[in-house]
């Protein structure tokens, strides 16, 4: 049951079942870097990480942990949390499970833009890939813009303009050589490889920027997931915030590209995860970002714990986060909830 | 494609009752099928004379090249790029009817990530790059993997946004091992990334036979399926008061769709864009009543795939570029477009 705190004038809502899910999430992440600290090609024990953490150790293992691990930690939490939220964001607001930013165009621009770069500039893959995608983000702004932005018509349209990219997509790699498509094949999946503590300074500084504004949407979201005339009626200004919305969300996952490549899933699946975690009816922003921050972090670790063979962080993240959300389903349907 | 604008300006020129709209749709798009036809057996890096296309259907001559060239390579083409956009759209028809989501297409049963993993094993363990070596494996596959999306999907209550998330969830799982084995194996990945594009290119008579029961088969069940789709479309227990029986109605879509995206799948490697977009257009002319859609989108994508086909034959796309690729570049804008002109804000 929900829980009226007041202070003053101002009264929040809570739910203690969404306040544990967040606290049980945290714990989670906080596991998961201890074992990310540890795990790793180059072999370190618990007290050898603390020690590197807290100060006096052997300058090698000081470099592992400050140069190598722990920036690639925190960008994957970074990415991954920038993910989840966007994701959950253009969920609720669309009103559709399948409305991910990856469905409405902005992946497609992005790796468009990413191997248009390859082709005709040999480089600058990454400037592409953030060219691209607010191009493509701007595009369907623009072509679905009549008297508003309807659900049904920005995802329509979205699907249009995402496909015809891909397709673009598809035919550059087909007119380049063998080597440098599978090149660009590891980068279109996303990959952690070699951060550094610029990219982590700037996934930081960017979420940071932008919290208050996920912190505020997460209350007007709540009411815009009802319908457009039940907004309307609550005082929202259904048009201009949508507005709003797909600008916040396209500014987390050009972050989170920027510095993780367009890591596939972990914008679609955060979301419904968080949902079912913390409860029915909320739009759970904040949980659906820890989930991002989880799972890419956990696939990030297992990417580097795989022998032999160095696959990108991209492969992972749907391996672990799909078994989650099949679990959660059966749970769920166990339990006769309705999804 | 050719047929569509011109249909939609009929529309709103004639003013004409829906029924007529539908009848006039399927008509001229069987009529644009059976104009395109001599224009694909003679378009191409050889072009062939209509009388020579003729005597190479009546009085097939092994020796005259014109005729190997219609028989051997352009028919099998032709007939496989009607039977695949058939197939996909109809699938797709059925698929956003059933789950009531404008977004659901047939990949999202699970089938394309499925058979595709299926290959690429096949390449990558066994060796082997002929598809007509790869086919049972692709069909296996993708089996497999809707039987894992409709068992999770129909878990407990079973409700349609259960049934996308579940096959949004196996269909990420299946493309993500895919990767993986394509960034372990170079080779692999040379012979695959042609494969998955989706393309008509080279398809046998002989392989083309082999799968012809399978499209029938799910020819059939799609008709049987239409007719329960009016009474799913308005939710699952008002069509148990209409005496619809839901779960069987629900399994006969899925075989359906299986069969037919397996099929196609194993023909021409996975295409996406045709199952979701086409229903689309359908809509337009259908109205609300499902097994027009049904019809109509099959009529429709047929004219797509061979429109995309003979587009990608152009020397413009290297003469040589796969259907999958311009159907979507084709289809895209067409898209756009439908939905700014005719696309309210409601489902």
């Amino acid at each position: 049951m929900n829980r009226v705190i007041r202070i003053g004038p101002v009264s929040v809502q809570v739910s203690p079942r969404a306040g544990l899910m967040t606290l049980l999430i945290g714990l989670g992440i906080i596991f998961a870097c201890a074992i990310a600290l540890r795990a790793g090609s180059f072999p370190m024990n618990t007290q050898d990480v603390l020690a590197a953490l807290t100060g006096d150790s052997d300058p090698m293992h000081k470099i592992v942990v400050y140069d190598l691990r722990l920036p690639r930690i925190l960008t994957a939490l970074g990415a991954g949390a920038a993910f989840g939220i966007a994701g959950a964001m253009f969920q609720t607001m669309l009103r559709n499970p399948l409305a991910s930013p990856d469905i409405i165009g902005f992946n497609a621009g992005a790796s468009c833009g990413a191997l248009f770069a390859m082709v005709t500039f040999g480089g600058f893959v990454l400037l592409g890939a953030l060219i691209g995608g607010a191009l493509a983000a701007m595009l369907v702004l623009v072509l679905s813009w009549q008297n508003g932005l309807h659900p049904y018509r920005l995802i329509l349209i979205g699907i249009g303009v995402s496909l015809t990219l891909s397709a673009f997509a598809d035919l550059l790699i087909t007119r380049m050589d063998a080597l440098t498509a599978a090149d660009m094949a590891k980068w279109l999946i996303g990959t952690l490889n070699a951060r550094s503590w610029a990219d982590v300074i700037r996934v930081t500084v960017g979420l940071g920027l932008l919290l208050p504004l996920i912190i505020w949407l997460n209350f007007v979201l709540t009411r815009l997931s009802l319908s457009d005339e039940t907004a309307t009626g609550l005082g929202l200004a259904v048009s201009p915030l949508r507005l709003t919305i797909t600008a916040a969300g396209v500014a987390l996952v050009a972050l989170a590209i920027s510095v993780a490549g367009p890591l596939p899933f972990v914008a679609f699946v955060s979301g419904p995860i968080a949902r079912r975690l913390v409860g029915h009816g909320k739009p759970a922003l904040l949980a659906a970002g820890g989930i991002g921050a989880l799972v890419t972090l956990l696939a990030d670790t297992a990417s580097r714990l795989i022998p032999f063979v160095s696959l990108p962080t991209g492969v992972f993240t749907a391996i672990i986060g799909a078994p989650v959300l099949m679990w959660l389903l059966l749970v769920q349907a166990r339990k006769g909830n309705i999804i | 494609m050719t047929a569509t604008p011109d249909i939609l300006q009929s529309k709103t020129a004639m003013h004409a009752s829906a029924s007529d709209h539908r009848k006039l749709g399927l008509a001229l798009s069987l009529m644009a099928l059976c104009l395109l036809a001599p224009v694909a057996l003679s378009f191409g890096m050889r072009s062939v004379d209509w009388t020579q296309i003729w005597s190479a259907l009546t009085a097939y001559d092994p020796t005259n090249p014109d005729h190997v060239v219609v028989q051997v390579i352009r028919l099998p083409r032709f007939l496989s790029a009607v039977l695949a956009g058939a197939a996909l759209a109809s699938a797709g028809a059925l698929m956003q009817g059933m789950t009531r989501n404008p977004l659901a297409d047939p990949g999202l049963l699970g089938v394309n990530a499925g058979a595709s993993i299926g290959v690429v094993i096949c390449i990558w363990i066994l060796g082997v790059s002929d598809p007509a070596q790869f086919i049972w494996i692709a069909l296996g596959g993708g089996l497999a993997a809707s039987v894992l999306v409709f068992a999770l999907g129909s878990a407990g209550r079973g409700t349609p946004a259960q049934l996308i998330l579940a096959g949004a969830a196996v269909s990420a799982l299946g493309l993500a091992l895919t990767r993986g084995v394509l960034l372990i194996s170079q080779q692999t990945l040379d012979v695959y990334r042609f494969w998955v594009l989706g393309g008509f290119n080279g398809i046998e008579l002989d392989t083309l036979a082999a799968l012809l029961p399978f499209f029938a088969v799910g020819g059939i069940a799609t008709l049987f399926a239409a007719t329960t789709l009016n009474a799913l479309s308005l939710g699952n227990d008002t069509a148990r008061n209409l005496g619809v029986r839901v779960g069987l109605a629900q399994i006969l879509i899925g075989l359906a769709v299986v069969v037919l995206c397996g099929a196609t799948v194993s023909l021409a490697g996975p295409i996406t864009f045709v199952g979701l977009v086409v229903p689309h257009l359908a809509r337009k002319v259908a109205g609300s009543d499902m097994r027009w859609q049904v019809l109509l989108s099959a009529a429709f994508g047929a004219v797509l795939m061979i429109c995309a086909d003979l587009t990608g034959r152009l020397s413009l796309f290297g003469g040589n570029m796969q259907a999958g690729v311009m159907a979507a570049f084709l289809g895209g804008p067409v898209l756009i477009w439908i939905v700014r002109k005719h696309g309210g804000g409601t489902l």
